[in-house]
């Protein structure tokens, strides 16, 4: 049998002598993918090293902490910072908020037809790309677009609904939320919903019930769900770009003017290596305050 | 055909085929290296992919049979591509840039371009063509364009608005719109806030005065399809922007139209370039079709589709852009023409661009 | 019961703001992509297939999309594999330097799109494989390794260690285990990994600007440099093909494993 050959071969190169260096070379394939952007970071700190002669639009041999001292010095980048930082978390509770009761119907229900339903209905924004997607919500929220004439309609408005921060949170809550679904939705999965029941049958509120047995047991995939939104958020570019109007810059898009629009990598790779410092600190605060979620529960394991 | 037979009679051709080529290397004026299937050309999209290749490219490939290819990609963006190509000795990914001539500049000062010098098509262009600073030509400059003030016609049923600073009026608050670089305002903002272009860049205090009162009149920042996005979408009144990009809004149904302002208006220049690190005879033939744009039918057909005024003089304006003065023509249209050498620009990019950023990002 | 009523109500209300969040835009993509006119727009000017016309004559888009579809296989081949084993080393066993390994996998989100694409645009050159189409393949892999893993992760959580070890116990050789006990408890996050990171390949846009030429330019690098001068409404008809592909292989899916798979629970 095919399996047995291969359990041989196995036998043969992987002895069980060895297996407590098992979980070492699972994690050896995706610790090499990485390795990929480990190499771009290196380049990247090198470059961020050496300053732009705006003369030759040569960076000098000289190494120098001059990008990072700018990068200090300019206000412009602490409050873009403290944009990005705060719309992150904003971000994050929204989506959360909105995710989980989506999750939860998506698997409680006891329609298939709805379930399936509410899971095409997650991929399918997938399909059409953040761009493109985005400019729909452009012909929806402009100053001339549907909502505005069904407001004029009533006598109200136009309002301004686009081209600011909101619109941008908006924009990020919009595309993040089918991400944040996934990720919640096998936590409640493994929910015994006994569990829940029984805690209703002793006469508990459904909200207690939520608050005390079902957000608690979810939590693995809320963690989850909140790494992967608040890092995505905070290192997005394309919503400040395409809702935010040019004056809702996040911390990406100075990354990109640099590197593009002043052909500066130098001051370009510092400024994503500030931000890759910045999100990862942030992650792990993330990790120490609401634990590991589903990325490694070891501590709960043999 | 099969390779492996090789008669007698295809021998004679190869060797005859090989022994051809042999001196062209030295005499390259008499003969043509051999032609490469396609050259690609970087362009930017929409409107002026299709005047490009109108204009220039589909002749090129008629006298020729070579094809050509566009690459899309963003000026801005390409340019570190073709950096990290030249400078790992890579082929670049573009045999020809169509790039704009700030950024064409700094390619140059990094030695980054094929000398143009010995185009034939160069004698008779106006100077404008030549880029200064440099010795030959790096790059040849293709035509002028103006930052024109464009606004929504519905908006101004009086006609056109006479000076920049319409802009600061409470009514428009939330409708004006500007480049995200703040490019091509900063002559227009430094006259209009009471200074002189000559002052640009030593004192350029009139100019951030007026981007900083402009801030309050909470602008958006855009490229080119946001501004006709924009106009289309009733978001905005009010532009400063490239003339070929408001005529492109007009021609698709937009009620938009355009004016030089009292106080003047920046003119700049696009312009061709060749990447080192071409192979030989892509190289020539790359040069060949630089030397066809400059062709007085190549700039006709090309310059007509972009409403521009083109660097060979014996181009005509089309009929849409006859006697407007953003295809200057008249000495009083000329005069209104700001101008800031290219050099300047890029040698202080870098500080107008963080000063901007620090006032509209604040 | 009133509990009941308004658990219903209020999960229904938060459900149905999902689903508009979800869909409008998509039904606007789709009128507009109808429309006679040369903006997109909505309601659409009239009605017109001309712009499905555009897409499907242009051999531009067909070749990208070709490419797009190389990509994304070879994306979700090189992912499957890798975020499988490592969500199930993460999974099993207490591993040294636990968090520091998190925050090393988690990269991919905390470094920015333009710094992973000019860090690979720098890797790729020096490596001599820029202008590879598998070598886009590979970078879309790398950006979104996390959802690979983590989609794995959250379903073998529901993986009981006990079961695995019972089956070693009755002396199934580890990778008799591996293939019948661990895999199929795990499946359903290894398909929902799968579709994610063919379809986010599919869509990448911002790393393969910089890591493709003319020769090799993906769909949604074609769309994204085409967006230029005007948004021509056949960016909305490439969007509605992509929909009805799409929803063409989720029902095959749906028909051949079941969607269920996705939240089947244990």
């Amino acid at each position: 049998m095919l399996l047995d050959t291969l359990e041989a071969v196995r036998a043969l190169l992987w002895p069980r002598t060895m297996r407590r260096y098992s979980s070492a070379v699972l994690l050896l394939p995706a610790i090499a993918l990485v390795l990929v952007l480990v190499a771009g970071l290196a380049w990247m700190g090198e470059a961020s090293l050496h300053l732009l002669d705006t003369e030759t639009f040569d960076t000098g041999e000289d190494y120098t902490a001059a990008n990072y001292r700018e990068i200090g010095a300019q206000s412009t980048y602490w409050i873009v910072l403290g944009r990005s930082v705060l719309g992150a978390a904003i971000v994050t509770l929204v989506t959360l908020i909105l995710a989980f009761p989506y999750a939860y119907v998506m698997v409680r229900t006891a329609s298939a037809w709805t379930r399936k339903v509410l899971l095409v209905s997650l991929f399918l924004p997938f399909f059409i790309g953040q761009v493109v997607r985005a400019y729909g919500w452009l012909i929806i929220l402009g100053r001339e677009g549907l909502l505005n004439t069904v407001f004029g309609a009533v006598g109200l408005g136009p309002y301004k609904m686009i081209y600011n921060y909101p619109s941008v949170l908006f924009g990020l809550v919009q595309y993040l939320l089918p991400f944040a679904v996934l990720l919640i939705a096998p936590a409640v999965t493994a929910i015994d919903e006994e569990i829940e029941l029984a805690s209703e049958s002793l006469g508990a509120h459904w909200l207690r019930t939520f608050r005390h047995v079902t957000l608690p047991m979810a939590r693995p995939g809320l963690v989850a769900a909140a790494l992967v939104v608040f890092t995505l958020a905070l290192t997005d570019y394309a919503m400040p770009v395409i809702l935010g109007g040019g004056t809702n810059d996040f911390i990406a898009n100075a990354v990109y003017d640099a590197f593009f629009r002043i052909s500066d990598s130098g001051l370009g790779s510092a400024v994503a290596i500030v931000l890759v410092l910045i999100a990862t600190a942030l992650a792990a605060v993330i990790l120490t305050v609401l634990g590991a979620g589903t990325l490694g529960f070891s501590d709960e394991r043999r | 055909m099969k390779r492996n037979t090789i008669d007698r009679r295809t021998f004679l051709q190869g060797a005859g085929a090989f022994a051809a080529t042999l001196p062209f290397g030295r005499f390259a004026l008499a003969a043509e290296p051999a032609k490469p299937k396609e050259l690609i050309v970087r362009v930017w999209g929409g409107e002026w992919k299709d005047a490009i290749d109108a204009g220039v490219s589909q002749s090129f490939a008629k006298a020729t049979g070579i094809a050509i290819k566009y690459d899309e990609t963003e000026d801005n963006e390409l340019q570190p591509k073709l950096w990290a190509a030249v400078k790992q000795k890579r082929r670049p990914p573009v045999a020809v840039n169509w790039d704009t001539t700030t950024n064409a500049t700094k390619s140059a000062l990094k030695k980054m371009g094929e000398d143009l010098s010995d185009l034939p098509n160069l004698k008779g262009l106006l100077s404008v063509a030549q880029p200064l600073g440099f010795e030959g030509y790096p790059l040849v400059n293709v035509y002028s364009y103006v930052y024109v003030l464009a606004y929504r016609t519905d908006a101004f049923p009086q006609g056109a608005p006479k000076s920049w600073k319409v802009m600061l009026d409470p009514k428009f608050k939330g409708r004006i719109a500007l480049y995200n670089d703040g490019i091509g305002f900063h002559p227009a903002a430094q006259v209009a806030g009471g200074g002189k272009v000559e002052d640009i860049p030593k004192n350029m205090k009139a100019a951030w005065d007026f981007i900083g009162k402009l801030k309050a009149q909470k602008p958006l920042l855009g490229e080119d399809p946001d501004f006709t996005n924009w106009f289309q979408k009733g978001e905005i009144d009010l532009a400063c922007t490239i003339v070929t990009n408001a005529r492109g809004a007009k021609k698709n149904g937009v009620k938009v139209a355009w004016t030089i302002p009292e106080e003047g208006a920046k003119v700049d220049t696009d312009a061709l370039w060749i990447p080192k690190g071409l192979p030989a005879n892509e190289l020539y033939w790359a040069k060949q079709y630089v030397n066809h744009a400059l062709s007085t039918e190549a700039q006709q057909g090309w310059c007509d589709g972009l409403g521009l005024p083109g660097v060979n003089p014996n181009i005509k304006p089309p009929a849409d852009m006859v006697g407007d003065p953003a295809y200057p023509t008249k000495p009083e249209d000329f005069k209104k023409l700001l101008r800031v050498p290219n050099k300047i620009q890029v040698e202080n990019e870098k500080e107008w661009f963080g000063k901007f950023k620090a006032i509209m990002q604040g | 019961m009133n509990g009941a009523r308004s658990k219903a109500v209020v999960l229904w209300t938060v459900v149905a703001v999902n689903l508009i969040l979800l869909a409008a835009p998509t039904l606007i993509i789709l009128g507009a992509s109808v429309t006679t006119g040369n903006i997109i727009t909505f309601p659409p000017d009239g009605f017109s297939l001309k712009w499905y016309g555009k897409v499907f004559g242009s051999a531009v888009l067909r070749d990208a999309f070709v490419r797009s579809l190389w990509v994304s296989l070879v994306c979700t081949v090189i992912a499957v594999p890798a975020g499988t084993l490592a969500a199930l080393a993460l999974a099993r066993s207490r591993i040294r330097f636990a968090k520091l390994l998190q925050l090393y996998l988690l990269l991919p989100f905390t470094v920015p799109l333009i710094g992973a694409g000019m860090g690979m645009l720098m890797l790729f050159g020096e490596l001599g494989i820029l202008g590879e189409l598998w070598a886009v393949g590979l970078a879309c892999c790398v950006i979104n390794l996390p959802f690979m893993i983590w989609a794995v992760l959250a379903s073998a959580n529901a993986l009981d260690a006990d079961l695995e070890n019972a089956a070693a116990n009755c002396g199934a050789a580890p990778l008799h285990a591996f293939c019948t006990v661990t895999l199929p408890a795990v499946a359903p996050g290894i398909i929902t990994g799968a579709l994610l990171m063919f379809v986010l390949a599919f869509n990448e846009f911002l790393v393969s600007l910089l890591l493709t030429d003319a020769n090799t330019v993906t769909l949604p690098v074609s769309i994204y440099n085409s967006i230029r001068n005007v948004i021509t409404p056949d960016l909305a008809a490439v969007s509605v093909v992509y929909i009805l592909v799409a929803t063409a292989a989720i029902a095959l899916l749906d028909r051949w494993v079941g969607l269920e798979i996705f939240l089947k629970s244990k």
